[in-house]
């Protein structure tokens, strides 16, 4: 008890007297932990709890059978014939559009009428309110109608509503006939019977998946390969799931690298902390002496910083919680839609604050509050009680020991290099991040070598070029160099990670912006109108297609198709192209540096294909060699011609020729159209022709410049989160330099008192603390900029192609960065407004005499 | 030691020729202080003046105001009734601005505990309040003032490097830089052994005598005071005694 009676004197008492101090630590503490439980509680909503939207009212069964490009319908009979107790329900899986309110659902085909008639044994198929509307008469009559459909409740419509769906590039009007509750694990849904869901996919034939139930106790690998071996090649039978499986595990490395990018500001805070207590330690070592002097032991006195330093993780993860999961709704907006236009299509779950996220919270607090407090805790232990007597400062300061810091530095730097050169450890850049750790740490053990250094020298011509007021800042700040030295580091930290993505995704977006400029030959582009999702590849009517062909202004129109398959365990997308026109481009985009038209010659009616880069990379094969593909129901080999840049999607993607594909899968409608428009037409003229001719279906046309504009829009908005990230890291660290400025202040009350007496006016009291802190700023931005450049290679060369697989040319955003720069050297200065304000009003009479 | 002697003279008669006011009056100053709304009187209606070239002692208990005389006069505070004239000009009509001109140009303060800036080398202290005036080139000055202390050859030293003398030194002659017509001393013997402080005694009472400055020390010191021209004993914040020799 008495124990916290002398914490509460000692130790709270002094934070309370300084409540703007405090409050800034706390605050920088609090932002930092916010944002780690913000991208957690984000991600945990946008992909942890990631299940497909296709598993709605899949209910629970055990396999599931799939293929490329879709199920012959024929082994749903098959299947259903065998002499097994097995539950079969195949499913027919898309996305449909509400037209008049242009929200996107899945729309999914069960087979209802076999679904209702055998009712009374697959009990637990469909939700029960379904299974009693299809049992019902009325509804019965209903069930084959084409134009039927079930709703799930949240939608808000009634039986008998009429709604207009766009389907593909159509709209038509459906009846509801039924709603379901979608409240228990099922989404909002479009529910159609299959036969009516394939006649509105124009599916024929096909379907997406056959789930089955086992019996009861059945061994799902007996059951698997007994059912394989009836199947043909091409068709994959896997357990219920597997293919969200996949996506949760594409979803886990995005959520993965976001999570790193959440910790910039925690280790900003933590550098924080560190200088809080440090300050706090050399400003009280004579008292720490007194104490000791009186008794106290090293344990309480670690204790005692320690404390402090758990009061601010404390405060801070409290003031968090609700901070965190406020920014967690932001977040979870922005990752949303960039899972959704990298990645596969879901909707983010409600964000919950369980108790787990709260604990998370605490210990991160907590632990980076100790972590970061042990080492001048520790020191403040070790006051002799002497120390009671003499003057503590200078020695102190004395005691960084800059010239072996420097060594060490250097000898981390290194090690950094050689990390950097190692290999990916299971598809995880594991030593690109320890380098850019190594790089981060050597350099804060750099700093104070270097800002000694620069302080020596600018000192004096400071002084001649600012006025008296730099030389007397400049020296304060060479004098306090450890204090100095972990403000820059924060700070410089701060600046660097923020450089560094800067510049990773600068060099991204220029990357992608120069290979888009050869990638859309074509005059005009055509996909169906609905929403955009890297595994959506919804179809155009192949009627369009002859049309626009026929049009006078149009020289050929190719037609592309995509499939969203599973290779290897992990999604791809299965794309063709028609490659009846080429537009010569000067630069190759293929890894041979072949010309475009020779290496698609090649594919031209061969079993031969290209792949992406992130393919290429991800399944570790390369030019010549061959892969095995699953397509419709046979299986087939094929030879990679070539790999080729791509940005477009992370999962990797195969292409092969029009012709090929169609061998394997017969479905002709394409899933977009490039037009090229005849030598001597006009662009605008076809694209009225086009127009007209599309009447009645759903069609969205751009031309390449669109395209390439529309593709950077979604580049900027897949990027905005780590934007985001890193404006809340500067944030913090602007935020401590104000604090750490205004405890330089009340240190130095003594000493800017003296000023006045000695006839400084207010206004160059306040120079004096602004240039102090112009200074800080300075020095943190060179810091920052250069150890930014070093990380951003690591990023570029080392994590991103390591856990992509994209290759990245470097490029320097000199815009971004400069105005960047200069806005958190503004803040910087504005930060020390306050402290200056605090220093102007300081008392004068009170700090002479106080000691 | 010749020259500046005869410009003292000089200089004696012209500033009398100039103004006859003296270069400090207190008239009738009174001061309180409020701590936690209690009026606590310091000086109670007290009036004082002092000329160039007078050296005096302020004297008196511990808690008798002399601390508190010294910020008035040297406008660091103000009186709660009653008139500080400094060089004929009354403290409480200047504003902040003005008032760190008068800083700059007529007065000088010295500490108990010297007030020395750790960062600042030796040369560097006391050249700083011609820097903070915006003057440039103030290394000559600077080292001439430390000559007349008798630290010749110690500029480019560190306050750390220097006995507590020598410190205080250091503080006399930044306190003299910009030849202050007031020179205000609160204990400036209080941190040293006796023998020091005589030392620094002398030396005060020798420049000014040379500089022409009025310097008004506040001391326990009974050295200190039968080296002055005048002592002013206090007692609860009122003049007990003057005593001029
Ligand atoms: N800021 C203040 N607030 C309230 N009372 C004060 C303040 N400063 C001084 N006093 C009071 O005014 C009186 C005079 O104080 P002052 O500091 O002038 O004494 P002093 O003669 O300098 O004493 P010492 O020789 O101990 O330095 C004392 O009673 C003191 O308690
Ligand atoms: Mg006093």
């Amino acid at each position: 008890m008495h124990l916290f009676l002398l914490f509460y004197r000692l130790m709270v008492r002094p934070l309370l007297r300084e409540p703007a101090r405090t409050l800034l630590t706390i605050s920088a503490v609090a932002l930092g932990v916010a944002v780690v439980l913000a991208i957690d509680l984000a991600g945990a909503a946008a992909t942890g709890s990631f299940r497909g939207s296709m598993e709605t009212l899949a209910g629970d069964n055990d396999l599931e059978v799939t293929a490329s490009g879709g199920v012959p319908e024929e082994l749903v009979g098959t299947l259903a014939t065998l002499p097994y107790p097995m539950r079969v329900s195949p499913r027919i899986e898309d996305y449909a559009v509400i037209a008049d309110t242009k929200k996107s659902l899945p729309l999914i085909g069960l087979d209802l009428v076999a679904g209702a008639s055998s009712h009374a044994q697959n009990a637990s198929k469909f939700g029960d309110e379904l299974q009693a509307q299809w049992a019902s008469k009325q509804t019965l009559e209903h069930l084959g109608d084409n134009d039927s459909v079930w709703v799930g409740s949240s939608l808000g419509y009634k039986t008998g509503d009429q709604v207009p769906l766009l389907i593909n590039d159509q709209i038509h009007e459906y009846t509801v006939r039924g709603v379901y509750s979608d409240s228990n694990g099922n989404e909002a849904a479009i529910v159609m019977d299959l036969s009516a869901a394939q006649r509105a996919l124009r599916r024929y034939g096909r379907v997406d998946r056959i789930l089955l139930k086992l019996p009861e106790n059945s061994r799902l690998e007996d059951w698997r390969q007994r059912l394989r071996a009836m199947l043909p090649a091409g068709v994959e039978i896997r357990p219920q799931g597997a293919g969200t499986d996949e996506n949760r595990r594409m979803l886990a490395a995005f959520r993965w690298n976001l999570r790193l990018l959440s910790y910039i500001s925690l280790v900003v805070g933590a550098f924080l902390i560190y200088n809080t207590i440090s300050v706090s330690v050399v400003r009280r070592r004579p008292e720490i002496g007194i104490v000791r002097a009186l008794g106290a032991s090293r344990g309480v006195i670690l204790f005692a910083f320690v404390g402090e330093a758990v009061c601010f993780g404390l405060a801070g993860a409290f003031i968090a919680l609700p901070l965190g999961r406020f920014m967690a709704t932001g977040a979870v907006r922005l990752m949303a839609s960039t899972v959704e236009s990298l990645y596969v299509s879901s909707r983010p779950g409600p964000i919950e604050l369980s108790p787990a996220s709260v604990l998370l919270a605490l210990a991160i607090g907590v632990g980076v509050a100790v972590a970061s407090a042990y080492s001048p805790a520790r020191e403040a232990s070790e006051v002799a009680p002497i120390e009671a007597m003499a003057r503590g400062r200078r020695e102190y300061d004395a005691r960084v020991r800059k010239g072996r810091d420097l060594w060490l530095a250097l000898i981390l730097g290194l090690a950094a290099a050689a990390a950097s050169r190692a290999p990916a450890v299971a598809g995880k850049p594991l030593f690109g991040y320890l380098a850019a750790i190594l790089l981060v740490v050597a350099s804060a053990l750099a700093i104070p070598f270097f800002v000694a250094l620069l302080t020596s020298f600018s000192s004096k011509l400071l002084g001649r070029l600012f006025g008296v007021e730099a030389l007397l800042a400049s020296r304060s700040l060479a004098a306090s160099l450890r204090r100095t030295s972990v403000l820059v580091g924060a700070l410089s930290t701060a600046i660097a990670m923020m450089t560094s993505v800067g510049i990773m995704v600068g060099s991204f977006r220029q990357t992608v912006l120069f290979w888009m400029s050869d990638r859309l030959p074509a005059d005009l582009y055509l996909r169906p109108a609905g929403v955009p999702a890297a595994d959506r590849h919804p179809t155009i009517s192949l009627e369009l297609a002859q049309k626009i062909e026929k049009l006078p202004g149009v020289a050929v129109v190719d037609r592309l198709r995509a499939y969203e398959i599973s290779y290897e365990g992990m999604p791809a997308t299965l794309a063709s192209v028609d490659s009846q026109a080429l537009r010569r481009y000067p630069r190759s985009n293929f890894f041979s540096g072949r010309r475009t038209d020779q290496v698609l010659a090649e594919l031209r009616d061969s079993n031969a294909i290209i792949v992406s880069e992130p393919f290429s990379y991800k399944h570790q094969v390369r030019t010549g060699d061959s892969i095995t593909l699953s397509l419709g129901a046979t299986q087939a080999t094929f030879r990679i011609a070539d790999v080729y840049y791509d940005y477009s999607s992370e999962g990797g993607t195969i292409v092969m020729s029009r012709s090929t594909m169609l061998r394997y899968l017969p479905d002709p409608t394409p899933s977009n159209l490039a037009v090229y428009v005849a030598p001597a037409a006009n662009v605008e003229t076809v694209r009225a022709e086009i127009e007209q001719a599309a009447a009645g279906h759903r069609v969205l046309m751009f031309s390449n410049r669109d395209l390439r504009a529309e593709a950077i829009r979604v580049f900027d908005r897949t990027f905005a989160i780590t934007y985001a990230l890193e404006a809340v890291a500067v944030i913090v660290a602007v935020m401590g330099i104000a604090g750490a400025l205004l405890a330089l202040v009340i240190d130095r009350r003594r000493e800017l008192g003296l000023l006045r007496f000695l006839g400084a006016a207010t206004r160059q009291v306040r120079k004096l603390i602004l240039i102090e802190a112009g200074l800080l700023g300075l020095l943190a931005n060179f810091a920052g900029l250069l150890l930014g450049f070093a990380l951003s290679l690591i990023l570029i060369f080392v994590i991103n192609k390591q856990s992509f697989g994209w290759t990245i040319r470097f490029h320097w955003p000199m815009e971004v960065l400069l105005a960047a720069l200069t806005v958190v050297y503004a803040a910087t200065v504005l930060a020390g407004l306050y402290p200056a304000q605090v220093a102007v009003r300081l008392n004068v009479l009170e700090v002479i005499h106080e000691e | 030691m010749r020259g500046v002697a005869g410009g003292r003279n000089l200089r004696k008669i012209l500033t009398g020729l100039r103004t006859n006011m003296p270069m400090l009056s207190l008239q009738g100053i009174s001061k309180d202080y409020l701590t936690d709304g209690q009026r606590v009187p310091a000086l109670k209606g007290l009036s004082l003046n002092v000329e160039r070239g007078e050296f005096v002692a302020l004297v008196g208990r511990s808690g008798c105001g002399k601390s508190t005389l010294l910020n008035l006069a040297g406008a660091m505070d103000f009186p709660t009734s009653g008139t500080v004239l400094l060089d004929g000009v009354a403290t409480s009509s200047l504003k902040d601005t003005g008032l760190t001109q008068l800083r700059r140009e007529k007065i000088g303060f010295i500490f108990q505990s010297f007030q020395l800036l750790h960062t600042l080398t030796v040369f560097e202290n006391v050249e700083l309040p011609l820097l903070l005036a915006g003057k440039t080139n103030p290394r000559e000055v600077a080292r001439e003032r430390l000559a007349w202390v008798e630290l010749d050859g110690l500029g480019e030293r560190y306050p750390h490097q220097l006995s507590g003398g020598q410190m205080q030194r250091v503080a006399i002659a930044r306190a003299l830089i910009h030849s202050p017509g007031i020179l205000l001393a609160d204990e400036p013997t209080g941190n040293l052994d006796t023998i020091t402080g005589n030392v620094i005694l002398e030396l005060l009472r020798r420049l000014t005598c040379e500089q022409n400055t009025a310097s008004i020390i506040a001391t326990h010191s009974l050295e200190a005071a039968s080296l002055a021209d005048t002592v002013v004993k206090l007692r609860d914040g009122k003049i007990e005694e003057i005593i001029r020799r």
